[in-house]
């Protein structure tokens, strides 16, 4: 039937109610640049924050740079592996869950791992260390177990999103299941998997902070140590590096999925 | 713990004595949510209609809070907690859940109402309907369930990490996972205790979403 | 000749003299941001009471846009509006949209309130009472042929496309408005929903008499519809304002021309109505009638099918001699033959009975009075008649139209 003339569509705008072009393109330079300029100064006003401030020996000893950095390594090692973790787990149990035997109970998975998001990670945290010990592979698994639900949920949800007349027609051409799913499937829900692992990133590197209660170091453990020895110095310096490392890696991974977003999308 | 209890024999001796306690701060966990959901949607509802029509300030408005739902939260709880006003306790924890509860509830409001078929506001704006009696009677009705899954996921989200906020004095059942003395007997049952108490909360409010949804949605979008 | 006389002076873009102008144009001109050139660039024109006006052009030639500046969802960059006289070309929008009824193509119900609701948007903005308001409602829904009782607290999501339509038209209705815009009302309809909603407004509007602006972009809707087209061209510059009559005959030049396109005589059998034609008669029995009496009638005539009546003259079936052999005696000729199909009202234009005809039996569209009792029939040969007529008409007015030129 008629499309709507250009003179709807410019009546649309005038009328403010026009649902202008999402703005999901390429950011501008200055959009790219903004978080990690920022980022960089929050770093250097830490810096001199510290250099100019006369630490008493615990300070010294919590803020010293190779003690921030083996924190900061820590973390990272948690926040990598947990993840690599969770994508092993959480996408190819997406695939089978969406697959058509599994649909029936699709919605209900779907429910449950929503309700998932409400566990409270510090309580697992704590049951692995008690039940298991603490540690760097009770944390790692700890981590992978949480944010596992949400990415597959979010795997789940990207899948049965794909447009089944896509697929019909694809069957119809003479495609196997497999076929459809690695060639049509796959490739559509790529923006799905891609923010799965940057959710997985950014879940994981925040909850890497909560490991320093259970013996796995991290720079959640300067908060700790400043909070439990009454150092509130070292506390806001941990919060601060916690909060900058966390943001830059949710930067990265924005930048990645940017990046690596199929054309066409 | 002696090895010929087994683990939930003893969580249920723990909670027959304990569940009063428990159930204590179940519902002090409850109301500081509760409090902490209405200010972000009150605040988020509103940065929504006020963002969703301009580009750039809905891009900033998502940005900012989107950057509150990274910074993690020990981190976050306990920066607030130096600021003057704030300090340690409940007020920090509901800033906090505030500011983490935001970006689902904005970002719901701004999909809603962008979402509401032109068409639709346009008949209503050519019917002589102001702008305000078009955003009340037409665009958000029509963007209320998107609204309020958006509520409702910020809601689950509060629920898990107001946990966390019993590091900082904040009330609820973080209390029992962080007043466990790990090594002691009751260690365990504790942190069970606090863990399932706020799986068994998110299930409740996640239910009484359920009613309000079907309860506060036109018959004619369902 | 003599029908042109009456009609309007070509091209101007002005209302006969005798007409009340309802709406008046005056170099009205619409500029959005960032575009090199306006969208409208000086429309002056004047659109008499009471009638469709149809505004028709291609894609992007500014139709649209003329149009919502009337009721100022596009606030024009200059120019003056005149309703009824008066100026509003800055009175408070809201206040003027509820003098203007307002029917868009995606017709935009509320889908969250139910039919009754919908239909008293205005109504209730303007503060009527609750009783007028439903009183209001069920005449309205009655007025467009829905029972009331039936449809009132439904929702839009329960009705057909062409059901959604008609409360679109009730809802523009309901504050009774002086004028109604409507652009591309029936455009997201399917094609035979289409006809009958045409057919049926048209009908309305014979009762009603708004003045409307009906913005299409299909010629052959707007020679339908409209009391008075106006082809708009690139920037909403009138190139022929005019009844559709005169622009069929005598287009105002080659844009116009090339616009209504080919096949322009079919086209004007969009002018003509089954009332206007004389009809034919064919063999009709009442259904009560024996065999025999079917037989002899058949052999009496040259027509190879008798047509059945009921006990009140409405058409049921078409019987031939075939018929009746196969069925054997006794059989009542209601139960036998072919439905009889393709039938059309006096109203219906030359051209859906043309329509009708081609897909029918005996190549025959069967005419019934409102109360759907048999009047005659058209067949092609009427309608090749009148294109024959027309064209004759066509060609006297051609030299005509010169003559007019060259007084000037």
């Amino acid at each position: 039937m008629a499309a709507p003339s250009d003179a709807t569509k410019a009546a649309r705008l005038a009328s403010g109610a026009a649902l202008a072009a999402g703005s999901r393109g390429r950011r501008s330079l200055a959009n790219y640049l903004f978080m990690p300029v920022l980022l960089v100064l929050v770093l250097v006003f830490t810096y001199v924050s510290v250099s100019r401030r006369d630490l008493d020996s615990t300070e010294s000893k919590r803020l010293a740079f190779d003690f921030i950095l083996a924190r900061t390594q820590e973390h990272l090692e948690l926040t990598v592996l947990s993840t690599v973790l969770v994508l092993i787990i959480a996408i190819p149990f997406g695939i089978l869950l969406t697959r058509s035997f599994a649909r029936p109970i699709t919605p209900f998975a779907i429910a449950f791992f929503n309700i998932g998001q409400a566990v409270p990670t510090i309580g697992l945290l704590l049951i692995f260390a008690i039940v298991w010990s603490i540690g760097f592979v009770p944390t790692v698994v700890a981590l992978a177990a949480y944010t596992t639900l949400p990415v597959l949920r979010n795997t789940m949800v990207g899948l049965t999103q794909v447009d089944a007349s896509v697929i019909e027609s694809a069957r119809g051409m003479g495609m196997t299941k497999l076929a459809v799913l690695t060639r049509i499937e796959l490739p559509l829900a790529v923006p799905v998997i891609m923010a799965g692992l940057r959710t997985a990133l950014t879940i994981n590197v925040g909850t890497a902070t909560l490991g320093a209660f259970i013996g796995a170091g991290t720079l959640g453990s300067l908060i700790v140590s400043g909070y439990s020895s009454n150092r509130p110095f070292i506390t806001i310096v941990g919060g601060i590096l916690v909060a900058v490392l966390a943001l830059l890696i949710d930067y990265l991974a924005g930048i990645a999925e940017d990046a690596l977003r199929p054309r066409g999308l | 713990m002696s090895d010929d209890i087994s683990w939930y024999e003893s969580f249920w001796t723990y909670l027959e004595f304990a569940w009063q306690d428990v159930l204590d701060l179940g519902v002090d966990h409850a109301v500081v949510v509760i409090i902490s959901v209405l200010i972000a949607t009150v605040t988020g509802v509103a940065l929504g209609v006020l963002t969703y029509r301009t580009e750039r300030p809905r891009e900033l408005v998502l940005a900012v809070t989107g950057t509150f739902l990274t910074i993690p939260s020990l981190a976050l709880f306990t920066l607030l907690i130096q600021l003057p006003l704030l300090g340690l306790g409940a007020k920090s924890v509901v800033v906090a859940l505030v500011m983490y509860g935001l970006l689902p509830i904005v970002r719901n409001t701004i999909v809603g109402l962008r979402e509401v078929d032109s068409a639709i506001v346009e008949s209503a704006q050519g019917m002589g309907m102001g702008r305000a009696a078009r955003l009340w009677r037409i665009e958000m009705p029509l963007a209320w369930p998107v609204v309020l899954t958006g509520i409702r996921v910020a809601t689950l989200l509060l629920i898990g990490i107001a946990a966390i906020g019993a590091y900082i004095n904040g009330p609820g059942l973080g209390e029992l996972i962080f007043g466990a003395s790990v090594g002691s007997a009751v260690a365990l049952n504790e942190v069970l205790a606090g863990t399932l108490g706020v799986i068994v909360l998110a299930i409740l409010f996640d239910f009484v979403y359920v009613v309000v949804t079907r309860l506060t949605t036109s018959k004619g979008i369902r | 000749m003599t029908d042109t006389q009456d009609a309007v002076a070509p091209d101007s873009g002005t209302a006969p003299d005798g007409g009340k102008v309802e709406i008046r144009l005056e170099n009205l001109a619409k500029r959005f941001p960032g575009q090199d050139d306006p969208a409208v660039d000086d429309l002056t024109m004047e659109i008499p009471k009471g009638e469709i006006v149809i505004l028709v052009g291609p894609s992007g030639c500014g139709k649209t846009t003329t149009m919502k500046m009337i009721n100022r969802i596009i606030e024009p960059t200059s120019g003056r509006i005149f309703l009824d006289g008066e100026d509003v070309t800055d009175v408070n929008p809201d206040q003027l949209r509820r003098r203007i009824g307002y029917v868009i193509q995606q017709i935009g119900l509320f889908p969250h309130v139910s039919i009754a609701n919908n239909i008293a948007t205005v109504p209730k903005l303007l503060g009527w009472k609750k009783e007028r308001i439903s009183e209001r409602v069920d005449e309205l829904l009655e007025m467009v042929g829905m029972d009331p009782g039936q449809y009132r607290n439904r929702y839009p999501k329960e009705l057909s496309g062409g059901q959604r339509q008609r409360v679109g038209v009730a809802r523009a209705m309901s504050a009774d408005p002086d004028v109604m815009l409507m652009d591309e009302p029936f455009g997201a309809i399917d094609p035979i929903t289409r006809d009958r909603l045409q057919n049926e407004f048209l009908r309305l509007q014979e009762q009603i008499k708004k003045t409307i602006i009906f913005v299409t972009h299909d010629i052959d809707e707007a020679i339908k519809m409209g009391d008075r087209i106006a082809i708009l061209r690139e920037q909403s510059h009138i190139a022929q304002f005019d009844t559709p009559e005169r622009i069929l005959v005598n287009p105002a030049d080659d844009f116009v021309a090339d616009f209504i396109g080919r096949g322009a005589s079919l086209k004007r059998l969009s002018l003509s109505r089954v009332r206007d034609v004389e009809l034919h008669q064919w063999p009709t029995v009442e259904q009560g009638a024996s065999h025999d009496e079917v037989n002899r009638l058949l052999e009496g005539s040259d027509k190879s099918a008798v047509l059945v009546l009921d006990s009140e003259r409405r058409p049921v079936k078409w019987v031939n001699a075939d018929h009746l052999r196969r069925a054997g005696d006794g059989r009542p000729l209601s139960e036998l033959g072919l439905p009889a199909e393709a039938v059309v009202q006096p109203n219906a234009t030359l051209s859906d009975t043309l329509n009708e005809m081609l897909s029918a039996r005996y190549s025959t569209a069967i005419v019934v009075d409102s109360s759907n009792a048999y009047q005659g029939i058209v067949d092609i040969d009427t309608i090749n008649e009148t294109v024959r007529s027309l064209r004759r008409a066509e060609q006297g007015r051609l030299r005509g139209g010169d003559d007019e030129d060259e007084d000037r």
